[in-house]
C-alpha cells in the first residue's frame, strides 16, 4: 500500500514537471535571464561599451537619496489605498451583476471591461478634462452643484494623489470584475442551498459563503494589484509629472528616469531590485494573512 | 480493464491535445517561417549586397526619426529615395515614430549597445550620449559641410572641441498674444516686438488684460501651460531673461544659486497673486491653454511657437466658413509673437535647437561606414530638407544651403510679416551655446533641474512652496552637487 | 443563482424592484466607465484638420468619415498590420490557455519536489519592474538571438505569462480536491484528470484568461515597436502610432485610429462572451 502510494506520488511529480516544463523554459529564457542580468548590472557602473564593477556603490547612493524614500512612501500610499478600494468595489459590482439574465450580464461586463481597451491617449485626454482646474472642468462643475469650491485637482499636493488614485481605481475595475465574475459563476449552487436551509440572509451568504470561496481569487487580485501599484508610473508621468513638489513621484518614475533619462542603468537596477524586495515582503505578508483560513 | 482502456484512450487524447499545443508551438514556427521568408528575402538581399559588393558595397545607414514637422515623415521618405538613387553605395533605412516613442526606443537601444546610426534629438541631450562614449564627433568626417551652418546654432551641438550633431532648426520659444485683446488693453505690441519689455511693463500689461465680472474671471492676462513636466518650459524660457542665460556662469560656477533667482521666483509668483494668471496655473496643460487662447479666455499665452500663427489662422478660416470643426466656442484670433519680458540684464531668447546626431555601438567602428553616416546626416540637415522643415515650422533655416533653398519655395500665404521679423530678431538673441560646460557638470545640473527645480516650481505655482523655500532647496542641492565654492554666491 | 433570493410568483414585483435598483446603480457606474469610449468615438467623426487646441464638447457637432479615409489610405500594409496582430495575439492566447492552465494545475493540486520554489520563482519574476528587464530582454532577443523583425520575437516572451499561471493556480486551488481524488481512485491519469475534470469545471476562468490575454497582446505597443523595424512586420498598434499621430494636433484622425483598433476587440469580446456563457467546453477555446 505504502509502496503504491509512493509510486503514485512519484508519478504525480513526473506529470507535474511535464506540466510546468514549457512555462519554466520560457521563464528561464525570457524572465529569469533578464532578472539575473539586472542583478549583475546593479553592481556595475553600466556602460553599453564596457561596464565597471563598483560593488555596492549603486545601493549606497540609492539609500542616501531622500527622493528615493519619498518616492517609496508615495508609492506605498498609492498602492495601499488603491488596491483595497479597487478590489472591494469590483467585488461588490460583480455580486450586483449576478442576478441578471445572461444578456444583461454580458452588457455590464462589457461596459466595465471594454474601456480598458480604449486607447490610452483617449483615456488620459478625458481624465485631464475631468480634472480640468478651471471652473469649466467636468469635476469642478459637478463639485459646484454640490456646493464645493473650485479645486486644483492635479495641481495641488492636497488633491493630486487622491485624483490619481480615483483614476487608478476606475482603470483597474474592468479586469477585476470579469475575473471575480468567473469565480462567482464557479461556485457550486449547493453551497447556497445549504445556507438557505440554515436560514442565512443575503448578507450572511455573501460573508460566509461567497467571500471565503472566492478567496484565492481575491489573493490573486490583491497580489497582482500590489505588484502593479508598486510598479506604476505611467499615470503619474502623464498626469502630474510627479508634481507638485514631488507629491506624486513614484518609484517607477524614478527608476525609469535613472535608466533612460540619465543613463545610470546600474543604479536603476539597484533601485528596481530594492523595490522588488519590498513588493515581495508585501506579497508574503498577504499570503500569510490569507493562508490562515484558505484551506478547507 | 475497460476503464484502463478508456484511460489509455483518454490519455492518448490528452497527448494529442498536448501535441496540438505543440502544434500551435509549431504554428509559431510556421509563422516564423513566414517571417523566415522575410528573413530569407533579407538574406537574399544580403547576398545581393554581397554580389554587389564585388562591384560596390551597399552600406546601410539606419535612422530613427520623429515627426519633426507636420508632413516631415512623408517627405523624409521622398528625401531618402532621392538620396538612395543618387548614392548607389549607401542605403538609408528610416524608422519613424512619435517623439515620445522614438525617444524611448532610442534609449533602450542605446542602453542595449545597438543604437541606430542617426537619431534626431534635442541638443541638450548630447551630454548623456557623450558620457556613454557612443556619439560620433563629426569633425572627423565633415569639414566644409560644417561651415554651412550658423555658428551660434551649431555651437549647441558642440562640447569641448567636438561637434556632435547637425541642427535642423533653431526654434525660438517665447510667448504670444491675441492682437485684438492686446490693442484693447492699450499695448503697443509692435514696439514690444521690436524693443522688448521689462517685467514691470509686462506685469502692468497683463493686469489690464484681465476681464472679470464679480469673482469670475472670463479672460486672464497671461496663461502658460504648466501642467506636469511642462512646468519646466515656463521656468527655462523665462529664466533666460533673469540674467541667468545658462545654468553655469563663465567661470563654470552653478548660476542658479544667485540672488537673481530669488527675485525672479518672487516676480513670477506675483503674476499669479495679481490675478493676472489663473491660480490653478499649475495644472493647465498645453491643449487647455491653446483652447483658452482660441476661445478668448486669455490675452497672452505661452509657450508660444512661431507656428502657432498657422493654428490660429486655420481656426479663423473654419470660423469664417461657419464650419462645425472650428474649436468649440472659439473666436477669431490673430496670433502675435511676443518676446519674454526682461527681469534683469539683457534680453535673451530660448532657442530649442534640435537636430541629427550620429551614434555607434561599436568600440572600433568602421571609419568608412561613419563617413557615410555623417554624409547622410548632413544630407538630412541641409538644403531642401532644412528649407521645407523650417517653412512648416514658420522658422528661417539655420544653414546657408537651407536659406538658398528656402528662397526658392513658395512663400507662406497671409504670413504676418511683423511676426516673421520678430522671430528673426529673437533668433539672433538666443542664449549663447555653452560648449565649455563639461558633460559631467551639465549632467548634474540636469538632475537638479528635474529633481529639485521642476517639482519645487510646480509647488510654487500652486502656492504651496514659497519663493524662499524653493530658492533654499536649489541652494542646498547645488551645494551638495558642486560644493559651496562651485556655486555663485552674491 | 442561489445567492439571490427567489421570490414566488406573488412577490415577483419585489424581485423586479430589487433588480431595477441594482441596474440603476450599475448603469450609473457604467456611464462613467464608458464615457472615454463615447468620447473617443464621437471625436473620431471630426474632420482631419489641425486645430491644435483641445476641443471640449459632449455632443458631436459634425459627422464626417474623412478621418477614417485619411487612415485607410495611409499605408499599403494597413491590412497586414491587422493580420499580424491577429496572428500574434491568437497564438499567444492559445499557448497561454494551454500551458498556463497545465502549470496552474500542477502548482495547485500536485505534490512534487520544488513546487514551492518554482512557484516563488514565478512570483518574484513578476516583481522586478519591467523598466530594467526590458534592456537585457532586448539585448537577448535582438543582439544575441538576432530575432529582429520576426514573429518569434513578438510571440516568444509572452508565450506563457506568470500572471496567467498564477491566475490558473488560484482558481484550481478552489476546486474541491475530493473530485480530483476520486478521479484518481478511479484510475484516471493526470492528463485525463485535467481534461475531463479540471477544465470543464473552469471554463469561465479559461475564457477570462483567453480574453484578457488576447486583449493585452492586441494592445501591446512598446515591445513590437522595439523589435520590429520593417513596416511589414508591424502590429496594428505600432502602425497606428506611426501614422504621424504623434502630432496630437490631428485630433480626429488619432481618435479614428483608436476606434479602428478597438473595433475588432468589441466584436470579439461580445461574440466570445455569449459563447462562453452558453457553456461551451474548453475544446472550443483552443480552436
Amino acid at each position: 500500500m505504502n509502496k503504491t502510494k509512493k509510486k503514485r506520488i512519484k508519478k504525480e511529480a513526473v506529470w507535474a514537471y511535464v506540466f510546468i516544463l514549457v512555462p519554466l523554459c520560457t521563464f528561464t529564457v525570457f524572465t529569469i535571464y533578464p532578472v539575473i542580468s539586472s542583478i549583475i548590472t546593479s553592481f556595475q557602473d553600466y556602460k553599453p561599451l564596457g561596464s565597471e564593477w563598483v560593488g555596492l556603490a549603486n545601493y549606497v547612493s540609492t539609500f542616501k537619496s531622500s527622493l528615493f524614500y519619498k518616492a517609496l512612501k508615495n508609492t506605498a500610499v498609492y498602492t495601499v489605498i488603491t488596491v483595497p478600494i479597487a478590489i472591494l468595489m469590483s467585488f461588490i459590482i460583480s455580486v450586483m451583476i449576478l442576478p441578471f439574465r445572461k444578456g444583461i450580464q454580458s452588457f455590464f461586463k462589457g461596459a466595465f471591461y471594454l474601456p480598458a481597451i480604449a486607447s490610452g491617449v483617449a483615456l488620459s485626454f478625458v481624465w485631464k478634462w475631468i480634472y480640468d482646474p478651471l471652473p469649466s472642468g467636468l469635476l469642478n462643475s459637478l463639485a459646484r452643484v454640490f456646493g464645493f469650491s473650485n479645486q486644483n485637482w492635479l495641481g495641488s499636493s492636497k488633491t493630486a494623489m487622491a485624483s490619481l488614485i480615483i483614476m487608478a481605481v476606475f482603470a483597474g475595475l474592468g479586469q477585476n470584475i470579469i475575473i471575480y465574475i468567473a469565480a462567482l459563476l464557479g461556485i457550486d449552487p449547493t453551497y447556497y442551498e445549504a445556507a438557505d436551509i440554515d436560514g442565512a440572509t443575503f448578507l450572511q451568504k455573501v460573508r460566509y459563503v461567497v467571500w471565503p470561496l472566492v478567496k484565492p481569487t481575491t489573493v490573486f487580485l490583491a497580489i497582482t494589484s500590489v505588484i502593479n501599484g508598486f510598479q506604476s508610473f505611467q499615470t503619474a508621468y502623464l498626469m502630474t509629472g510627479g508634481g507638485p513638489d514631488n507629491a506624486t513621484t513614484m518609484a517607477g518614475l524614478l527608476i525609469f528616469n535613472r535608466a533612460f533619462k540619465y543613463f545610470e542603468y546600474g543604479e536603476a537596477c539597484a533601485q528596481a531590485l530594492l523595490l522588488a524586495v519590498i513588493i515581495a515582503i508585501f506579497a508574503i505578508f498577504q499570503f500569510k494573512v490569507s493562508a490562515n483560513d484558505v484551506e478547507y | 480493464m475497460k476503464k484502463k482502456m478508456l484511460a489509455l484512450i483518454l490519455s492518448a487524447a490528452m497527448a494529442v491535445s498536448v501535441l496540438a499545443g505543440c502544434g500551435s508551438g509549431a504554428d509559431t514556427n510556421t509563422s516564423s517561417d513566414a517571417s523566415g521568408t522575410a528573413a530569407a528575402e533579407k538574406e537574399n538581399g544580403d547576398k545581393k549586397q554581397e554580389t554587389e559588393s564585388a562591384s560596390g558595397k551597399k552600406d546601410v545607414v539606419k535612422a530613427l526619426l520623429p515627426p519633426v514637422s507636420a508632413t516631415y515623415q512623408e517627405k523624409v521618405m521622398e528625401y531618402v529615395d532621392a538620396f538612395n538613387a543618387e548614392n548607389p553605395d549607401i542605403e538609408i533605412e528610416v524608422t519613424t515614430a512619435s517623439w515620445e516613442d522614438m525617444t524611448q526606443k532610442l534609449d533602450v537601444q542605446v542602453n542595449a549597445g545597438s543604437p541606430p546610426d542617426i537619431a534626431f534629438v534635442g541638443s541638450d541631450g548630447i551630454s548623456k550620449y557623450l558620457d556613454l562614449g557612443m556619439i560620433i564627433d563629426l569633425n572627423d568626417y565633415l569639414s566644409d559641410e560644417l561651415s554651412d551652418f550658423d555658428d551660434n546654432v551649431l555651437n549647441y551641438f558642440r562640447n569641448g572641441d567636438g561637434t556632435y550633431g547637425l541642427p535642423a532648426y533653431c526654434e525660438v520659444q517665447c510667448i504670444g498674444g491675441n492682437k485684438e485683446k492686446l490693442e484693447a488693453a492699450g499695448i503697443d505690441w509692435q514696439n514690444v516686438q521690436k524693443n522688448g519689455w521689462t517685467y514691470d511693463e509686462f506685469r502692468e500689461a497683463i493686469k489690464k488684460g484681465v476681464e472679470a465680472d464679480g469673482g469670475n474671471t472670463s479672460c486672464y492676462g497671461f496663461v502658460f501651460a504648466c501642467a506636469g513636466v511642462t512646468a519646466k518650459d515656463y521656468f527655462s524660457i523665462f529664466v533666460k531673461n533673469a540674467d541667468l542665460p545658462a545654468s553655469f556662469d563663465k567661470d563654470l560656477k552653478y548660476a542658479y544659486t544667485s540672488k537673481n533667482m530669488l527675485t525672479f521666483l518672487e516676480d513670477l509668483r506675483a503674476l499669479i497673486d495679481d490675478g493676472s494668471m489663473p491660480k490653478e496655473l499649475s495644472s493647465v496643460d498645453a491643449g487647455k491653454r491653446w483652447n483658452m487662447m482660441l476661445t478668448g479666455q486669455t490675452m497672452i499665452t505661452g509657450k508660444g511657437l512661431s507656428s502657432f500663427e498657422r493654428s490660429a489662422y486655420n481656426n479663423n478660416k473654419l470660423l469664417e466658413e461657419g464650419s462645425a470643426d472650428a474649436v468649440e466656442g472659439s473666436v477669431p484670433v490673430e496670433y502675435i509673437v511676443l518676446p519674454v519680458p526682461v527681469f534683469q540684464g539683457e534680453q535673451h531668447a530660448l532657442g530649442a535647437v534640435d537636430g541629427y546626431i550620429c551614434l555607434t555601438g561599436e568600440k572600433n567602428p568602421d571609419p568608412e561606414h561613419l563617413k557615410n553616416v555623417a554624409k547622410v546626416a548632413y544630407f538630412l540637415a541641409s538644403g531642401d530638407r532644412a528649407a521645407n522643415t523650417c517653412q512648416e515650422l514658420y522658422l528661417s533655416p539655420v544653414c546657408e544651403s537651407g536659406r538658398e533653398a528656402y528662397a526658392k519655395l513658395d512663400p507662406i500665404a497671409d504670413k504676418n510679416q511683423s511676426n516673421t521679423a520678430c522671430v528673426e530678431l529673437l533668433t539672433t538673441q538666443i542664449a549663447e551655446a555653452r560648449p565649455d560646460i563639461p558633460a559631467e557638470l551639465s549632467a548634474k545640473a540636469i538632475k537638479i533641474e528635474d529633481e529639485v527645480i521642476v517639482p519645487k516650481f510646480q509647488g510654487l505655482l500652486s502656492g504651496e512652496v514659497t519663493p524662499e523655500e524653493m530658492y533654499q532647496a536649489i541652494v542646498e542641492a547645488a551645494h551638495e552637487a558642486f560644493g559651496a565654492e562651485g556655486c555663485v554666491a552674491d | 443563482m442561489g445567492l439571490y433570493r427567489r421570490y414566488g410568483t406573488k412577490d415577483k414585483y419585489k424581485e423586479k424592484a430589487r433588480n431595477t435598483a441594482l441596474a440603476l446603480v450599475l448603469i450609473c457606474l457604467a456611464v462613467i466607465t464608458l464615457f472615454p469610449i463615447y468620447y473617443m468615438i464621437i471625436s473620431s467623426f471630426g474632420a482631419p484638420t489641425e486645430a491644435g487646441g483641445a476641443s471640449y464638447s459632449l455632443i458631436p457637432k459634425s459627422f464626417s468619415l474623412d478621418s477614417y479615409k485619411f487612415f485607410f489610405n495611409y499605408s499599403k500594409y494597413s491590412f497586414r498590420w491587422i493580420l499580424n496582430s491577429m496572428l500574434v495575439a491568437g497564438i499567444v492566447t492559445v499557448c497561454n490557455v494551454i500551458f498556463a492552465s497545465l502549470a496552474g494545475y500542477a502548482f495547485a493540486k500536485l505534490r512534487f519536489p520544488g513546487c514551492q520554489f518554482f512557484f516563488f520563482l514565478l512570483l518574484v519574476a513578476m516583481m522586478i519592474p519591467y523598466q530594467v528587464t526590458q534592456v537585457p530582454l532586448y539585448i537577448l532577443v535582438v543582439n544575441v538571438l538576432k530575432l529582429q523583425d520576426t514573429y518569434t520575437a513578438l510571440i516568444a516572451p509572452t508565450l506563457v505569462t506568470c500572471y496567467n499561471v498564477f491566475l490558473a493556480k488560484q482558481f484550481f486551488s478552489s476546486l474541491p480536491t475530493s473530485v480530483i481524488e476520486s478521479a484518481k481512485i478511479e484510475g484516471c491519469s493526470q492528463p485525463m484528470t485535467v481534461w475531463k475534470i479540471v477544465m470543464p469545471l473552469s471554463k469561465t476562468v479559461l475564457a477570462v484568461m483567453a480574453i484578457t490575454t488576447f486583449l493585452g497582446e492586441w494592445n501591446t505597443f512598446f515591445w513590437p515597436f522595439l523589435v520590429c523595424n520593417s513596416e511589414k512586420m508591424q502590429t496594428i498598434q505600432v502602425g497606428l502610432k506611426n501614422f504621424s499621430f504623434a502630432n496630437t494636433t490631428y485630433f480626429a484622425p488619432m481618435m479614428a485610429g483608436a476606434t479602428i483598433s478597438a473595433l475588432p476587440m468589441f466584436i470579439l469580446f461580445f461574440s466570445l462572451q455569449k459563447y462562453f456563457l452558453e457553456g461551451v467546453t474548453v475544446g472550443a477555446v483552443k480552436g
